[in-house]
């Protein structure tokens, strides 16, 4: 039993791929997200609550999952607007703006452990790119900006 | 090129015409007194001062710094017959700020401080670069 330690700056880490295995923590040619200020997964069980005449409390069913991974970022230029020179990944290729826009499926991972070492775990799943909501101001002196996948179907949990 | 340098050329050109000079000499202390007390109507400026923070860390541990640079500069003047044209000479220190570029923020404050017969003028100025 342990914590997850990830001021190492190689755990927590958000690749993105046109398919699965492209999306695979450590993938090659997957697309990594750089300056990931947080990272959020919600994996939520939705729920609907009833009364019932015998009960001085509500009780409740759930129904499907809701799931989603949020974070925030410092916008880096080849991610946010692509790479016209890569030709693997097309998600790398168009980044996240065309990406977004153009409500193309993705596939996704999240590593808890970052890579490359038995036992590491990471989450995946398919989803689309939302939320992005770029910010300047001098005070901040970069752009920021936040960003939701928002999960078509189940994650996965896998062991490396 | 450093921030004293900067303000020192720019001054220099800015203060050919008025009552005061330029020194490029740092203030350091000769005989117990400084420079700037002992050469009176001479600008000097300080060495620069930085302070790097980090702004923004990531999760990948690629931090954003922020530079802080600060630079002193001080001019002492007779204070029992002021310099007619003193006014435009601090006005002239405080505007080299603008000159330095690169920084999102350029700030100068001004204090005074008098002793026996003579007034002192601290420029502190202040830089932050991203």
């Amino acid at each position: 039993m342990a914590t997850i330690n990830v001021t190492a700056g190689s755990q927590a880490i958000l690749t993105l791929g046109a398919n699965a295995a492209l999306a695979t923590p450590g993938a090659t040619d997957g697309l990594t997200i750089p300056f990931l200020q947080d990272l959020t997964i919600s994996a939520a069980p939705g729920t609907v609550r009833y009364s019932t005449l015998d009960s001085s409390s509500s009780s409740a069913f759930t129904t499907v999952n809701e799931n989603s991974v949020s974070c925030n970022m410092l916008v880096d230029d080849a991610v946010m607007f692509g790479d016209s020179t890569h030709t693997v990944n097309s998600v790398k290729t168009n980044g996240l703006f065309e990406t977004s826009k153009a409500k193309t499926e993705i596939n996704f991972s999240v590593s808890f452990e970052g890579t490359g070492d038995t036992g590491d775990t990471y989450w995946s799943g398919s989803g689309f790119i939302g939320g992005l909501a770029p910010t300047a101001s001098i005070d901040q002196a970069v752009w920021i900006s936040p960003m939701e996948i928002i999960v078509n179907g189940e994650l996965t949990k896998t062991d490396e | 090129m450093a921030v004293r340098d900067t303000i020192i050329t720019g001054l220099t050109a800015n203060l050919a015409s008025s009552s005061v000079s330029v020194s490029s000499e740092l203030p350091f202390n000769s005989a117990g007194e400084p420079l700037y007390v002992k050469n009176k109507k001479y600008v000097y400026v300080d060495e620069d001062n930085k302070d790097v923070t980090e702004l923004y860390s990531t999760l990948d541990g690629n931090s954003i710094d922020t530079t802080e640079t600060t630079v002193q500069a001080f001019l002492t003047v007779d204070a029992k017959n002021e310099l007619s044209d003193i006014d435009t000479i601090v006005d002239t220190i405080i505007a080299e700020r603008n000159q330095v570029s690169g920084p999102h923020t350029k700030e100068c404050e001004v204090s005074t401080e008098i002793e026996t017969d003579y007034i002192t003028y601290q420029f502190d100025y202040r830089f932050v670069t991203t």
